[in-house]
């Protein structure tokens, strides 16, 4: 009797560890993103409550920009529809912490990749979408065409930011002297700027377009070429889901490839039919790419026709076709003089 | 004299190369259509505000070639003359139509200041509205300074119709608006490399 209640006892509590084991799992290794984002029916993306060119709802609820751009091509890779897809508006804080706790399947909300954020919240930036770094807005009358040229200038900058550590580190490593006017809020920065306390006003060269449209006069300011510091945009998925993270990773890529192939929304049917095998293994004429990340042959087809490549999305969010008239700069394909780059569809 | 007389000559073979692509090009309602980039005899308008992504600006611009050498980008409608240290000075460009577009390396064979134009007799036939002769000026549609290109028949040139930078309407030329070219017709001599990119066909 006593035996059997020993035995009966053991085996409990070995089921009791194994499902403890299995709730620990679940917890910490979520391997079920594409599944669950199939029976849901749509993408959960996580976006910026609003940032002009980047992500930005209209009057009516429909959301703009670029990081929303690369939600509805997760969405159009795995629906064949951009628009099976919900925005999750998040502040700065709560983002990784929702991502976390599977809240949102995606965030694609300006978010730097950088160590401590991949590794403290077991987090994973599966490839860079936009590279972003800190520069300079001058005032045409000074005529610096480089940074290395404003020695003795008045610089307005945030108080307290890693940009107020960066220009300083900058001038200070180039030999150059310079007047540092500090101010809390950016708005405060902008307006020392326009009313002439300081010569040159430094911050995120995506952020300096976006301030320039602020400006009184717009067009009597320069955003000089060069970029001082490393700001990797990315997207960010969870640890350890990895069919998650490839699908994401690649259609990022195909993107990037599809314009280096000059494969556009306007030219997807021409390139379907195509003989040039790198087209044909991005269309999905030949091969079986989409079916080793767990989707359709034309994944990456559908990618380009219901949002375009990656040079399309950049140019009407944040490029020429937007108000923002961002250079594409680093951002330019590793062969046109930039450093977007993404590995080979092969 | 005798220069320009080179110069007419061989612009004429640029127009020439209008007309034989014309001919093989694809759509055949093509060759009826007049050449809107060209308009001789209208002065450009100085005062011209071109588009903000091509007026000449200095960008972020990584490349292996050295300083002093011209990248055009067809695709983009932009022509990079490179400064070094991950910089070039770029400038906006109207391009050749489909069909005319080529791709590869040269050298600035020649340099010539306000060209004379003669147009060829299949763009005569086409447009017989056009002269048989134009001298070099402001209404001239060469505008105010060519580059010829190695031995072929194109030409980094002005413009009368500042208008038609960004779009693709020459027959392979490269055209800046006439400042542009002026700026660039300084700033490069004879031999330097100039390397032509196309988008990739599909």
């Amino acid at each position: 009797m006593l035996r059997t209640f020993r035995g009966g006892l053991l085996i409990g509590l070995a089921f009791a560890a194994a499902i403890a084991a299995a709730a620990i799992t679940y917890e910490r290794y979520d391997t079920k993103t594409l599944k669950r984002t199939i029976r849901r029916g749509e993408v959960l993306c996580g976006v910026n409550q609003g940032l002009p060119g980047f992500s930005i709802p209209d009057d009516k609820g429909n959301w703009t920009g670029f990081d929303v751009d690369f939600c509805r091509a997760v969405a159009a890779a795995i629906f064949d529809d951009p628009k099976k897809i919900r925005f999750i508006p998040l502040d700065a804080n709560e983002r990784f912490k929702e991502l976390q706790s599977r809240k949102i399947d995606i965030l694609s909300r300006n978010s730097t990749w950088s160590m401590s954020r991949e590794t403290s919240y077991d987090l994973y930036f599966p490839a860079v979408s936009y590279y972003d770094g800190q520069g300079f807005m001058v005032r045409d009358s000074r005529k610096s065409e480089s940074a290395l040229e404003l020695d003795g200038a008045k610089v307005c900058v945030q108080n307290n930011t890693t940009t107020q550590l960066n220009l300083g580190d900058y001038f200070k490593t180039n030999n150059m002297k310079f007047e540092e006017k500090r101010f809390d809020k950016l708005d405060d920065v902008v307006k020392a700027y326009d009313s002439g306390d300081c010569d040159v006003l430094t911050a995120d060269v995506s952020q300096l377009y976006a301030l320039r449209l602020r400006l009184a006069k717009p067009g009597q300011s320069t955003i000089l070429p060069d970029v001082i510091s490393k700001e990797p945009l990315a997207p960010v998925v969870r640890q350890r889901d990895d069919d998650w993270m490839m699908i994401v990773k690649w259609t990022l890529y195909a993107m990037i490839n599809a314009e280096e192939l000059g494969i556009t929304s306007a030219n997807i049917d021409e390139a379907l039919k195509s003989k040039k095998p790198d087209v044909m293994r991005l269309v999905g004429t030949e091969g079986a790419y989409g079916e080793v990340i767990g989707l359709p042959k034309d994944w990456a087809a559908r990618v380009i026709r219901h949002v375009g490549n990656y040079g399309e999305v950049y140019e009407r969010n944040v490029g020429q076709g937007s108000k923002l008239g961002i250079p594409r700069g680093l951002n330019q394909l590793w062969s046109a003089g930039g450093i977007q780059y993404a590995p080979p569809i092969r | 004299m005798r220069s320009a007389s080179t110069t007419a000559w061989l612009y004429r073979f640029c127009q020439f190369a209008i007309a034989a692509g014309l001919m093989l090009s694809a759509s055949p309602g093509f060759a009826q259509q007049p050449d809107v980039g060209d308009q001789p005899g209208l002065v450009a308008d100085d005062s011209y505000e071109l588009d903000p992504q091509f007026k000449k600006q200095v960008v972020l611009y990584r490349t292996t070639e050295p300083p002093g050498t011209i990248i055009i980008s067809s695709a983009e409608r932009h022509l990079y003359l490179i400064q070094g240290n991950g910089r070039a000075l770029r400038y906006g460009i109207g391009v050749g139509r489909d069909g005319f577009q080529w791709q590869g390396l040269l050298n600035i064979s020649k340099k010539a200041e306000w060209p004379d134009w003669t147009p060829p007799p299949e763009m005569i036939q086409r447009q017989p509205y056009l002269p048989r002769f134009m001298a070099g000026g402001p209404g001239n549609p060469l505008g105010a300074r060519a580059l010829y290109l190695g031995a072929t028949v194109y030409r980094i040139h002005g413009t009368n119709r500042p208008d038609t930078i960004g779009t693709a309407v020459s027959s392979g030329c490269f055209r800046l608006v006439n400042a542009d070219v002026a700026d660039l017709y300084e700033r490069v001599p004879v031999g330097t490399k100039v390397i032509v990119r196309q988008k990739p066909g599909l």
